[in-house]
């Protein structure tokens, strides 16, 4: 029950900062205009208040301190090639592209593009034949409306990385994204994406988050469009691993046009408070949607998880599935929504949401939600919250295997519901061996 | 598909059952509400300055808040608080020696809603005993089976006889569970709450029959805030059954009620309800809003509460019958059947808050959606800290009939304890075609089909009700959903 | 007189025509096998003459005991006598065997101008027939179908069709799953049914349960229609042979 006149709008000091910056940030007069809605959206919004639902269980105030600069103090912070060798994936093969602090740095990427295969450009080169796309799909799809953040990042954002998959490209190795944030001080950094996927192309993404610097008031809000057109096929593995003391709100708004596939997998490892939204629309009939999130919490992490799928079209499948494991005093949120408009008869969604705690001080909240207009369709949610299986537990002890080891392979067994199906092998290996390693103390 | 909806169409609902209204001559407060309003019903029911004072700080207190509006899955016009009676009650003698001196039209508007109010008189058809409390508008009319009760030392009476009777246990109780700082509707009733049930069940008895309140509205114009309160000492057990109807009208009268329950160690406490309240007419006008707070609290190790309810009627329903369990072992149940049928809208479900050891919930929920409603289940099932060995199993279920409607879910699970277990499934579906057309082919009608798999549906639900009780909602599910075949 | 009399039926799922001209007439006190390769229609005959919506009748006539069976709801075909046991049985979680076929009864009854039957009748009548079809007393109190095994599935609607006595009795498939003790089961039900008012409809893709329920008339379906009849001999010569000869003599002709 909310008192009369409780209304601080804790985004307010920001406002002074987020003007001036406007005549300091690069981009055409259309991008101007585009920021200029952004900051008139935050400055009605704000950032979310303590009793706002979608935030309920991520108060942000604690985020966002007066000292929080807007730009980082060195633009391209001085980064070799060789400094991000260790970020990159054992085995993988892959069009390498690399982000630091949100300017696309192709001196730190490996891409060697041949003629029509993929265009991977910044704000300052997109090629003159892909102005038209982009500015078709630019900004069209994370409504600034819907989220303060959204509007944030688009009041902010220094580039933009766009890549685009041309009609019928099948990709033969995946992209791989390195976002980096590097900064010593309070600073918050808006890295923003458009990814368009033609028509009947195929493409496998993989985006990891990475923080270099020594802070931890840092600020991500990250941005990614997704437009995924007719019958392509799209894997998106978002990983969070090389990001402790990060704060990072990464969003993701995908759009799926008539019998597209788009599958995602969230894997957090690290980083200290961890906002992932995660919303889709299949806006056309015979889209199947596949998200898939893992996330392995110690020491007083914070990560929250919120999925919107929105059918609108008939005939659409989507599956959530979700595990999570919390030790320590780490705080965990699934916030799962399946929304089925009138018009989408015969949908068929599902969502699946486990967690383990292993600690008396973690804590993990869910909500998954389903809102339902349509009456020919199969939705259901399990949700569940436990510990480890003691028998199991006992069983392995009594085979041989020590305490310890015993945990570590049953967490893993739990975990594997995710990880098994990651479709990358170098990269489901090489998440294996990360699990590996944070849960074998 | 065309085929279903012109079904839909064509088959035209059946009549609120309890839709007449009784020329009973009442009195009322002045329409409106402010302090004189406040000290008005405090003074008509001559109570003691500590309750009126009580009235007035829950009045202050509500004057500062802010009509709840967002949250839930509700849509409805801006309540004119200033245009509701908060007081209507009929007319009678100051001391009732006997029924004989209940307004006759009284006793008729019970006798045709099926309750009794002469002992020897039963249920229709009914052998087991029911004792019954009969409150219409504001004030409770006749208790019944009062001495019998009285005999094991249960206390079974209206609220306002409780206040001047038992001042001691009303004190020490009301707003144990419900403070009037809870929220905007549970301010308001302790304010101008007007009457309801009290129950006290003592130390090791067993009430050895149902206890019953029904409620009536009847006066235009009029808002019911009823109040009830039942504690079950150590080892007490009682099963309490409410019911409630209302005349058609245009107009949407307000409901708001505060039901409190204390189960002490070894305490039990069984709440039935089927709530039938107006739901207003095909074209959603008229109708109650039931806007009410329940809450019970296992304050002794191993007690129980377990609430059941079947809800039909109203034009909005947004309730949320909640168990804190505090005592180690305790126990909490919620068991919900929520349908809604043209523009009705429900946001229903509950809140177990486990704090004590080894403590267990069990929710289940069967939402029905048909016409042009909205039926959600909102649940918060919260396990704090050091509440070791907790478990709860939440199963919620949605069935829609027809493509108009809608169903949601919104369970909030919080969890603080490594050692809870908490599972929750929830899943939403249409009602088979399949299992219409088997039916149909064993000689039964869509519609008698429709009532025989939705009954089943709602099984264990209904399952939990006391046998006239069970047989009554299994009637009223069916009635609500004529009219309704997707 | 013919208690149903198909001619010349013409029906189908969406725009597919299933069935092309199906003839059929069976007296009272009969037992017709339909046999029929997978996707001859077998299973389409008995879901249109059961009324099911999905399916439209194009074009020909059913007479069921006189009146113009394709009229009727399917709720009345049923209360005239007609009675599908299901290839597969539905499920209806929470409603109890019992209360299910005391309403249909009541039902059926009712459209016969009888007054409902007394609960004590009503029992008895249950317990004799669950003991026709050998289902155990704990079945007939479970949900409809719940959490049954497809013996019990297929037993359960031998036992519907056992206390709801109708004249005419479709079973499809009703063979198909069962081990050879479930069909023994399955079959000394029918067989006891069996009566010169009463007569029987048996679809099946296997000779086996013709075995135990001797029918009066073959018939082999191939692509909608009746295209050879006979008697049990028939079906025996089927299980020899194998439908590929059918499908061959029916090629030829389709060629000549």
């Amino acid at each position: 029950m909310s008192t009369i006149a409780e209304k601080i709008n804790t985004g307010e000091k920001l406002l002074p900062s987020l003007e001036k910056e406007q005549d300091l940030l690069s981009g055409s007069e259309a991008i101007r205009v585009i920021r200029r809605k952004g900051v008139d959206s935050f400055s009605k919004q704000g950032l979310p208040a303590r009793k706002s639902e979608e935030y309920k269980y991520s108060p942000v105030s604690l985020l966002f301190k007066p000292e929080l600069a807007l730009r980082a103090p060195i633009q391209s912070p001085v980064l070799k090639t060789r400094d991000i060798d260790s970020y990159r994936i054992p085995q993988l093969d892959a069009y390498q592209i690399t982000l630091v602090n949100g300017f696309f740095s192709p001196e730190l990427s490996a891409l060697q593009l041949e003629d029509g295969m993929i265009s991977v450009s910044s704000l300052s080169t997109i090629p003159a034949p892909l102005v038209p796309l982009f500015t078709k799909h630019f900004g069209n799809y994370a409504s600034i409306h819907a989220d303060p953040f959204t509007a944030l990042n688009t009041a902010v954002f220094a580039d933009v990385l766009f890549i685009s998959i041309p009609e019928k490209k099948l990709l033969d190795k995946p992209i791989q994204i390195l976002n980096i944030i590097h900064a010593d001080s309070p600073v918050l950094i808006s890295p923003r994406i458009l990814i368009h996927v033609g028509k009947g192309a195929s493409v496998q993404i993989i985006e990891n988050y990475i923080y270099t610097g020594k802070s931890s008031q840092v600020v991500s809000n990250a941005l990614t469009e997704i437009v995924v057109e007719e019958g392509s096929r799209a894997l998106f593995y978002k990983i969070q691993d090389h990001c402790t003391d990060l704060n990072l709100i990464s969003t993701t708004q995908v759009l799926q046009k008539t019998g597209s596939h788009f599958d995602t997998h969230t894997v957090t490892l690290s980083g200290k408070w961890i906002r992932n939204n995660l919303n889709i629309v299949p806006d056309g009939e015979h889209c199947e949607t596949h998200l898939n999130g893992l996330f392995i919490l110690n020491g007083a992490q914070h990560t929250d998880n919120h999925t919107l799928v929105d059918h609108r079209k008939p005939n659409c499948e989507s599956n959530q599935l979700y595990r999570g494991i919390l030790d320590d005093k780490s705080t965990g949120v699934f916030n799962g929504k399946i929304y089925v408009r009138p018009d989408a008869q015969k949908t068929n969604a599902y969502q699946s949401s486990k967690n383990m705690l292993l600690s008396d001080e973690a804590s993990m909240n869910t909500k998954p939600q389903l809102e339902i207009y349509a009456d020919d369709v199969k939705c259901s949610h399990g949700s569940s919250t436990g510990q480890i299986d003691e028998d199991a537990l006992f069983y392995l002890r009594a085979r041989g295997l020590s305490i310890d080891s015993a945990r570590a392979l049953l967490m893993l067994a739990f975990a594997r519901d995710v990880v098994n199906t990651i479709r990358i092998d170098a990269l489901r290996t090489e998440v294996e061996r990360l699990i590996e390693k944070r849960l074998t103390k | 598909m065309a085929k279903e909806n012109q079904l839909l169409e064509e088959i035209t609902g059946s009549e609120y059952k309890y839709g007449f209204s009784s020329d009973i001559e009442t009195e009322t407060a002045p329409k409106g509400l402010n302090e004189d309003t406040v000290r008005f019903i405090s003074a008509k029911k001559n109570e003691p300055e500590w309750m009126l004072a009580s009235r007035l700080k829950a009045f202050r207190y509500w004057l500062t808040l802010e009509e709840p509006r967002h949250w839930a899955h509700i849509q409805y016009p801006v309540i004119d608080f200033q245009d509701i009676i908060y007081y209507a009650a009929p007319k009678r003698p100051k001391e009732l020696k006997s029924l004989d001196e209940v307004d006759p039209e009284l006793l008729r508007t019970f006798e045709k809603l099926g309750i009794s109010l002469e002992e020897q008189k039963r249920l229709s058809g009914v052998q087991s005993t029911i004792a019954i409390d009969a409150v219409i508008d504001s004030v409770s009319v006749k208790t019944t089976f009062k001495e019998t009760l009285a005999e094991k030392g249960i206390i079974f009476c209206s609220f306002s006889e409780a206040v001047q009777e038992h001042p001691e246990l009303v004190k020490q109780y009301m707003g144990s569970v419900v403070p009037y700082t809870d929220n905007y509707y549970a301010a308001l009733n302790a304010a101008v709450f007007s009457d309801g049930s009290f129950c006290y069940i003592p130390k090791g008895v067993r009430c050895p029959m149902e206890l019953s309140t029904y409620f009536r509205i009847n006066t235009s114009g009029t808002g019911q805030f009823e109040r009830t309160l039942i504690i079950a000492d150590e080892g007490a057990y009682v099963s309490y059954l409410e019911g409630c109807t209302a005349p058609m009208r245009d107009e949407n009268q307000l409901h708001a009620a505060v039901v409190e329950i204390i189960a002490h160690k070894n305490g039990e406490v069984k709440y039935s309800t089927v709530q039938n309240w107006y739901p207003g007419d095909k074209q959603g006008k008229g109708g109650i809003y039931n806007f009410v707070t329940k809450r019970g609290i296992c304050l002794g190790d191993n007690s129980k509460i377990s609430w059941t309810q079947v809800e039909t009627g109203s034009a909005i329903t947004w309730k949320y019958p909640s168990v804190i369990l505090k005592g180690n072992n305790s126990v909490g149940e919620f068991y919900s059947v929520a349908v809604t049928n043209n523009y009705q809208q429900a946001d229903t479900g509950t809140k177990m808050t486990h704090l004590g050891k080894n403590t267990r919930s069990t929710i289940v929920s069967k939402g029905i959606s048909a016409g042009f409603s909205n039926n959600s289940y909102r649940g918060l099932v919260r396990i704090a800290k050091g509440a070791t060995g907790a478990r709860n199993h939440s199963q919620c279920d949605s069935l829609l009939m027809g493509d108009k409607c809608g169903a949601h879910t919104f369970p909030y699970i919080e969890i603080k304890d490594k050692s809870a277990i908490v599972e929750h499934e929830a899943t939403t579906s249409k009602i088979g075609e399949d299992q219409i057309f088997y039916c149909n082919q064993r000689g039964i009608p869509t519609e008698k089909a429709v009532a025989l798999i939705v009954n089943g549906y709602c099984k264990e639900v209904l399952n939990q009700l006391p046998m006239e009780f069970a047989v009554e909602a299994q009637k009223l599910l069916t009635v609500s959903l004529e009219g309704s075949v997707g | 007189m013919h208690m149903l009399s198909i001619k010349n039926l013409r029906a189908g799922i969406a725009d597919k025509e299933i069935l092309k001209g199906f003839n059929l007439e069976v007296k009272p006190g009969e037992v017709h096998a339909i046999m029929g390769p997978n996707g001859s229609g077998k299973s389409t005959l008995a879901n249109v003459l059961a009324g099911r919506s999905d399916y439209s009748v194009t074009d020909g006539e059913v007479k069921f005991n006189g009146k113009d069976l394709l009229e009727l709801s399917p709720e009345d075909r049923a209360r005239e006598g007609l009675f599908l046991a299901f290839q597969y049985p539905v499920e209806i979680p929470g409603v109890s065997n019992i209360n299910f076929l005391k309403t249909a009864l009541a039902e059926i009854r009712q459209y016969r101008g009888l007054a409902p039957m007394e609960a004590k009748d009503f029992l008895k009548l249950i317990k004799e027939k669950q003991a026709l079809v050998e289902l155990q007393g704990t079945l007939a109190n479970r949900s409809v179908n719940e959490g049954f095994s497809g013996g019990e599935k297929k037993r359960n609607e031998i036992f519907q069709m056992a206390v709801l006595e109708p004249t005419l009795s479709i079973l499809d498939e009703t063979d198909s799953g069962l081990d050879i003790d479930a069909l023994r089961i399955v079959a000394n039900g029918v067989n006891k049914l069996r009566s010169k008012d009463r007569s029987f409809v048996v679809i099946t893709h296997y000779q086996r349960l013709l075995d135990y329920i001797v029918p009066d008339f073959v018939h082999v379906m191939f692509d909608g229609k009746i295209v050879k009849s006979g008697t049990k001999e028939l079906a025996l010569e089927l299980e020899e042979k194998g439908y590929d000869w059918i499908r061959k003599e029916q090629g030829e002709k389709i060629e000549a």
